[in-house]
């Protein structure tokens, strides 16, 4: 067995379960010896990954299905047997635009509001909205378009997208190079804390515990180390349990590895969701979920969506069949093997946007509580009813 | 594409001038032209729009790769598609090219031998760069060893009357003793000694 590993990860609020890993000792019980590798650009993990500088990383779910395909770099097989956490993304607009918006709606704004500020801005003949995601192929990306699209917003012709680094989205917003950004935390609370940005939506008002970084590796590699695939994901398992358990040292630990003051990594850790007033001091303890509702399994159906946007986009070959790429690049099968005393669910698949609050699944130890799932704007994929381009473009 | 090698456009996106600058020279040097220089990705899609080039070498360490990365789903709105490498890249390149700290994105349909040479140079270049920081930083930390080393000698012979000669077989035999490094062992004397020192004199030496 292969024990000395290197892995690579981005420095943010979901890089946790490495970090705690790491910290509690919870790789070396499995024997592994882990040295991890912060990074840049989320084109190094992918890149270094395929080289094979990196066993395995940290990485965005829908970058290891375009790498997959062959899209936007080198083309390999990637695989994600393990989901590293659910939540976690944020859209936050600049503190002016909000204002603006907030002068045009009677309630908090949200996309509708910001659909009427654009017909406006057109109307002005004014240039379009500059909105950035931290990688074309990412959760972000598609959470965000999603997002514009559920109010008829063209992503592609309303407004202009642009790829920046997350460390950098707050400093751009100040600067007035952008009007907002899709990001994982702690980027909306940053911009939110020093008063440049307000979050318009969090991940979960566009789909309720929808899934975001996986722990993604070569499928080549995945076979030629089985043991060590295994005894990453059972380190990692032990720290995604941790880690929903001990949110107050989740934050100390953080503190530690993210260049920002500790109040801005608290409140998607500790679930003060500051973006919603209304709510006063309830907490939103689903803004970032690292292991309950079974977080880390990887659900086929999760892969099938994003490939499902991705084409909706236009970014796939059409005569792709989605199912299978999705079945090809999601594991749930190594995920089974590896945790195989933990609970398990009878399918790879489940219907996304059909639980509109929490739900009992049977495993094989009994039924477990899983979150809700549903989507901004209503929609539901039924697994019989899971096709390709199943649900109609916009345009 | 009919191309000649001066005809192969080629960008530098790079935040270590006197590097980029030899790269430069290097790529001109065989036949390319260097159409843009830049230290950051500020304003790189404009740049691109604007210079068209074939070929953009990116340092790997940039975390403005990121953004090139957008092209590839961005043609609609970009004269020419670019990809990482040629779609038929072969493996050997991109895994030298990577781990010299070499990204390079690129027009769909340009020559593969012509991508190759361009990375080659590029690899060649970065290797180079970096032995010779290496060496600069060895130069660095060997003159900071000797400065410790002096001042450990000092403190010797301060506080334990030695002579410079006994003082620095002292710290000799230490470190053979010990099997530790000269450096290292004069870092032990002067962090204790240096404790031991008058308040007075150390307060007189800042």
């Amino acid at each position: 067995m292969k024990t000395d590993l290197t892995l690579g990860y981005m420095p943010l609020t979901d890089s946790l379960p490495l970090l705690a890993a790491r910290e509690l000792g919870l790789f070396r019980e499995q024997g592994l010896h882990v040295t991890l590798k912060e990074e840049v650009s989320w084109a190094n993990i992918r890149d270094k990954v395929i080289v094979g500088q990196f066993d395995g990383a940290q990485m965005l779910a829908p970058m290891v299905l375009a790498s997959t395909l062959g899209l936007g770099g080198l083309h390999k097989s990637l695989i994600a047997p393990y989901s590293l956490n659910l939540g976690g993304n944020g859209i936050t607009l600049a503190k002016s635009l909000f204002r603006d918006l907030e002068g045009m709606t009677r309630g908090r704004p949200g996309a509708a509001s910001l659909k009427q500020l654009i017909h406006q801005r057109r109307l002005e003949k004014r240039p379009p909205l500059v909105l950035a995601v931290v990688f074309p192929y990412s959760s972000h990306n598609l959470l965000l378009r999603y997002w514009l699209a559920s109010v008829g917003i063209d992503p592609d012709r309303d407004v202009d997208t642009v790829v920046l680094p997350p460390s950098q989205m707050v400093d751009h917003l100040r600067l007035g190079h952008i009007h907002g950004f899709c990001a994982g935390e702690p980027w909306n609370a940053v911009a939110s804390a020093h008063g440049i940005g307000c979050c318009v939506a969090t991940g979960r008002d566009i789909w309720q515990n929808a899934p975001n970084k996986v722990v993604g590796m070569t499928e080549d590699w995945a076979r030629d180390n089985p043991e060590s695939l295994d005894a990453l994901l059972r380190a990692l398992h032990q720290a995604g349990v941790w880690l929903d358990r001990h949110r107050d040292q989740a934050v100390a630990l953080l503190a530690e590895h993210l260049p920002v003051e500790r109040r801005v990594l608290a409140p998607a850790l500790l679930g003060h969701n500051d973006y919603r007033p209304e709510a006063g001091d309830a907490l939103e303890p689903d803004l970032l979920v690292f292991h309950r509702y079974l977080a880390n399994f990887p659900w086929v159906s999760h892969g099938y969506w994003f490939l499902n946007q991705m084409a909706r986009w236009g970014w796939l070959p059409p005569e792709k069949d989605l199912s299978a790429v999705a079945a090809a690049c999601y594991r749930p099968d190594l995920y089974r093997r590896a945790l195989a005393d933990t609970p398990l669910p009878e399918q790879d698949w489940k219907g996304e946007g059909v639980h509109a609050g929490n739900w009992w699944l049977a495993t094989n130890q009994g039924e477990i509580e899983m979150g809700a799932d549903t989507f901004v704007d209503g929609e539901k994929w039924e697994l019989r009813s899971m096709n390709f381009l199943h649900q109609s473009a916009p345009r | 594409m009919s191309q000649h090698p001066q005809h192969t456009r080629v960008m530098l996106v790079d935040d270590t001038p006197a590097r980029a600058a030899m790269l430069e020279q290097a790529l001109v040097d065989c036949g390319f032209e260097v159409v843009c220089r830049m230290a950051s990705a500020q304003g790189l899609m404009k740049q691109v729009a604007e210079h068209q080039p074939d070929v953009v070498i990116v340092d790997i360490e940039s975390p403005d790769r990121d953004m090139l990365e957008h092209m590839t789903v961005l043609n609609q709105h970009l004269p020419k598609p670019v990809i990482m490498f040629a779609e038929q890249g072969d493996s050997n390149t991109i895994d030298r090219a990577i781990r010299a700290g070499v990204s390079a994105y690129v027009v769909d349909g340009l020559n593969p031998d012509r991508v190759r040479s361009i990375v080659d140079v590029a690899v060649a270049r970065f290797r180079e760069f970096q032995a010779l920081r290496n060496e600069l930083q060895q130069t660095r930390t060997r003159l900071a060893d000797r400065q410790v080393i002096e001042k450990a000698k000092a403190l010797l012979i301060q506080h334990r009357q030695m002579d410079e000669d006994e003082a620095y077989h002292a710290m000799r035999k230490l470190a053979m003793d010990r099997s530790q490094r000269l450096v290292d062992v004069a870092n032990d004397i002067v962090s204790v000694l240096g404790l031991l020192a008058p308040k007075t004199q150390r307060t007189r030496d800042q």
